[in-house]
């Protein structure tokens, strides 16, 4: 197997491998980013609305970093680590500044300073933006200028285990997906900024390659992964391609209705109507869709048609193309098809505000990959691009005086231990039968939406662990009938498989140990939020095909939990 | 009564999905597929559930399913597009038939399958130096930078390229002529070489100018161009920046001319002269033999066409400024 070696190795090219990656090489130290897609086709490409940040001289005169942390503290239902709140705050600022320097085409004023709008949960309006790609405006930037410095990028390259030696890691093993060779990336430093997971999920906003490979790595080499119970549905995924029809539709008047024309919110709540969070609206079109009063095929209708063509085209640009594009729907005329879908992942590989993992020495997270834990239950919309930012940049910032401090340590069962997980990666493709990558994932996925999805109790996440520990079993039997060398997709399919499952029984486990409701972790036999025995964080562990549960107290500063009400 | 419509209209009914594939052991064949979509379906979900649920060994790329990460470039009944922007009943319904056809992009070599090699394209990408050079005290941030929302909207609508290669694929410039760069390094040479607040103006003329009178004006890019950046008019515009060059290649002068004779004759005339803009463009000599070639080929007559006097030239003047 080749070697290769590196001061440090990026796992991932979105917006926070990249901006870990900026750091590490203008540090002057060697870093290499392995992506198993061409940097701009990593799911930060994806994000809409925009990026939140108080900038001084540019904000509401009113405004200030607290209210930031503020709002991010009650959005995430006080399961957010305040001090990671704060810094976020802080920094935003700089973040936007130091994008636009780099070329980001951010929305302007008329006096040529960068624009600002509202978002959901905003005290006062700091959401910055590029029309309605802010997250393809950023990643381009960004990996524009992180291509004219020295870093070795190695694009459609799969990584396939972090590479451990006694609670230390010495590197990654990496196939090439062109010709399937390996490599063995030896490095003092690993970030994974493998980004979300939300192909775990029947339905979700994300795209095909967010399939959790980092948490699955991380797992298995013995990381922790915390708060893995809380995912974000969000109420409104255009059907069937859950691409993400904005809050902001919703806002401007738009009104959900079941196949028999009824506005349903009126029964779920009857004062907030359709503009009732995201998760009461979630839940509620999850009912009338279990009820019999959705559509064929699972959705409910976003009705706009009552704001007229001119209106929906001018304010609800996005809402409209996506409609047209992607399900041949013309909003002015018929409603839109949409269902909640899996958007976020709040969970991650557990770091601090360092972005430093405590398990593994040499382990780093940054983006939706790692739990800081900045967005707690729940996350604030426009808040994930300044995250992936601003603790890219933290982390990176953190692993040059890693790297300034800690000499290579190198040992021949170093080698060894590559050689094993290899070979344990290669036993998919040698097999000759069982079973195919596709019958069990389009299981998985059906599992977890079904029962550790939007509602959630007792039985149904118990049944939920047994069926996924059934699929684990049949994952050692898994076989990939494609043995060529070229792109063999269903291979890393297959290795994408087995990431999710490891995070999957962890969530499932964690949700059943979580006996209240908070955020987006709903419990419908325990519907309350109970500070008294749970505002603390999940520590979760994979030792075999066990979990092993721990907790972290939350980090407070300033703000003390009250009721969540909007 | 709109809900009525979602509720009966899915429109499901049986596709037949034909996949151009390549491998190295098997070289190019073709695999046949038939499954039940609707309205609503993309291409990449068709992709999608072949992959999961007929034929594992399907190669191909995909990612955001909302068409901007580029990654699902292809050729779908001959024509360059996302898969993710393509709805297979939009397919069924424009050529009037079941069978899609699914075929990796031209011009770049296939690897497996819908895979092929995008290396030439980000070469391509990287010779424009596709990133802002702003002034050394804006990097220090020891002074803003300013944009006014005119120049974000013009910049910004260039500046939407998502690499997905489908315009150089469709490109018959790139393919005679090894030094064009190809629509979407230009559209991308452009959104930098137009910026305000970018410092490296003359190298980037020194990139961008040559190559920029090397495209035929066939418009390929921006019919296929799934983001609207229409590539041939950053090519334009930046044509317009050669008064600015100090050094003039060949290509650069003879498109000069060109562009001088065509104002001529239509300020002289109110038409087209062809003959006359080719004589003025490329001189006696070429122009004499290229027309024994012409001739040689039967296609005089068409230089023979006598054109129609226009009555109203000074209408014409008017409109070129005169």
């Amino acid at each position: 197997m080749d070697k290769l070696h590196y001061d440090a190795v990026v796992l991932g090219g979105g917006l926070a491998g990249l901006m870990a990656a900026h750091e590490i090489a203008t540090a002057g130290f060697k870093v290499a980013v392995v992506s198993k897609v061409f940097p701009t086709r990593s799911h930060s490409s994806s994000a809409e609305g925009g990026i939140a940040a108080y900038v001084p001289g540019n904000s509401d005169p009113n405004d200030d970093p607290d209210y930031m942390t503020y709002d991010t503290v009650k959005g995430g239902d006080y399961l957010v680590d305040q001090d990671a709140a704060e810094l976020l705050s802080v920094k935003s600022g700089e973040i936007v500044d130091l994008m636009e320097r780099w070329g980001t085409l951010f929305n302007r004023q008329p006096d040529g300073r960068v624009a600002l709008r509202y978002f959901g949960g905003q005290t006062y309006p700091r959401t910055r933006f590029v029309g309605d790609k802010t997250g393809m405006a950023l990643l381009h930037t960004l990996f524009e200028r992180v291509s004219g410095l020295d870093v070795d990028f190695y694009n459609e390259w799969f990584a396939v285990d972090l590479v451990t030696d006694e609670r230390r890691v010495t590197g990654v093993l990496a196939l090439d997906m062109k010709n399937m060779d390996p490599a063995f990336f030896k490095a003092r430093a690993v970030v994974a900024a493998t980004g979300g997971m939300g192909m775990l999920y029947a339905h979700t906003t994300n795209a095909y390659i967010n399939t959790g490979d980092g948490y699955g790595m991380a797992l298995r080499a013995g990381a922790a992964i915390k708060d893995p119970e809380f995912v974000q549905f969000h109420p409104t995924a255009l059907y069937p391609s859950d691409i993400l029809i904005s809050e902001a539709a919703r806002g401007e008047g738009g009104i959900l209705r079941n196949n028999k024309g009824e506005r349903f919110m009126a029964k779920y709540a009857p004062k907030k109507l359709d503009l009732a969070p995201r998760d009461i609206a979630s839940r509620s079109i999850m009912i009338e869709i279990r009820e019999g009063r959705g559509f064929p095929g699972g959705y409910v209708g976003l009705d706009l048609t009552h704001l007229g063509e001119s209106y929906i085209k001018e304010r609800l640009a996005l809402a409209y193309e996506a409609a047209m594009n992607f399900a041949g729907v013309d909003a002015t005329k018929e409603p839109i098809p949409v269902r909640p879908a899996q958007h976020y992942y709040m969970g991650g590989i557990d770091v601090d505000t360092n972005g430093i993992n405590t398990d593994l020495q040499g382990l780093f997270a940054a983006g939706e990959a790692a739990c800081v834990s900045v967005h707690g239950a729940n996350r604030l919309g426009s808040n994930s691009l300044l995250e992936t930012l601003v603790f890219g940049r933290e982390t990176g910032k953190t692993v040059v005086e890693y790297l300034r401090k800690h000499e290579e340590v190198s040992s021949p069962s170093l080698d060894k231990e590559a050689e094993r997980l290899l070979s344990e990666a290669y036993s998919f493709v040698k097999s000759e039968s069982g079973v195919h990558f596709g019958e069990v994932l389009n299981k998985l996925r059906g599992v977890m939406w079904d029962k550790v999805g939007i509602f959630r109790d007792e039985d149904m996440l118990k049944s939920a662990l047994t069926e996924i520990e059934k699929l684990r079993g049949q994952v050692r039997e898994m076989y990939v009938t494609d043995k060529g060398k070229t792109y063999n997709t269903e291979f890393y399919n297959a290795l994408e498989l087995r990431n999710m499952l490891d995070l999957a029984v962890v969530i499932a486990k964690s949700a059943l140990m979580r006996t209240e409701s908070r955020g987006a972790h709903f419990r419908t036999d325990f519907p309350e939020r109970d500070d008294k025995n749970w505002l603390k964080h999940t520590l979760a562990y994979l030792k075999g095909n066990q979990v092993e549960i721990g907790f972290k107290p939350v980090r407070m500063t300033k703000w003390k939990p009250e009721a969540r009400v909007y | 009564m709109e809900a009525q419509t979602l509720a009966t209209n899915l429109e499901q009914r049986e596709i037949t999905v034909r996949v151009k594939r390549f491998n190295e052991d098997k070289g190019e064949f073709w695999s046949e597929y038939k499954l039940s979509v609707d309205r609503f379906t993309q291409i990449t979900e068709v992709l999608r559930r072949i992959k999961t649920e007929q034929d594992p060994t399907l190669a191909y790329r995909a990612s955001c399913h909302m068409a901007v990460c580029g990654s699902c470039s292809m050729k779908i009944n001959g024509e360059p597009r996302l898969a993710c922007k393509t709805l297979a009943l939009d397919v069924v319904k424009k050529f009037n038939t079941d069978v899609i056809t699914l075929e990796p992009m031209d011009y770049f070599k296939p690897l497996k399958d819908l895979i092929v090699d995008m290396g030439d394209f980000y070469t391509r990408m990287f010779k424009v130096k596709p990133r802002l050079y702003p002034a050394e005290e804006v990097v220090k941030g020891v002074a803003e930078q300013r944009l006014k929302p005119e120049d974000q909207r013009e910049l910004w609508k260039f500046a939407q390229c998502i690499w997905c290669g489908l315009c150089v694929s469709a490109c018959p410039a790139v393919k005679e002529d090894e030094r064009f760069l190809g629509p979407a390094a230009h559209a991308k040479g452009y959104r930098f070489l137009a910026d305000p607040r970018d410092t490296l103006y003359e190298e980037r003329l020194k990139i961008l100018l040559d190559s920029s009178w090397r495209c035929t004006y066939c418009y390929q890019c921006f019919h296929v161009c799934p983001r609207d950046v229409e590539p041939v008019t950053t090519i334009k515009k930046t044509r317009a920046h050669t008064k600015f060059s100090k050094e003039k290649t060949d290509v650069m002068s003879t498109g000069e001319r060109h562009v001088k004779a065509i104002y001529e004759s239509i300020k002289e005339t109110g038409i087209l002269q062809e003959a006359k803009v080719y004589i003025s463009t490329y001189g006696l000599a070429t122009a004499i033999t290229d027309m024994l070639h012409t001739m040689r080929n039967g296609k005089m007559k068409y230089a023979l066409i006598r054109e129609k006097k226009v009555n109203e030239i000074e209408q014409i003047r008017k409109l070129l400024g005169d």
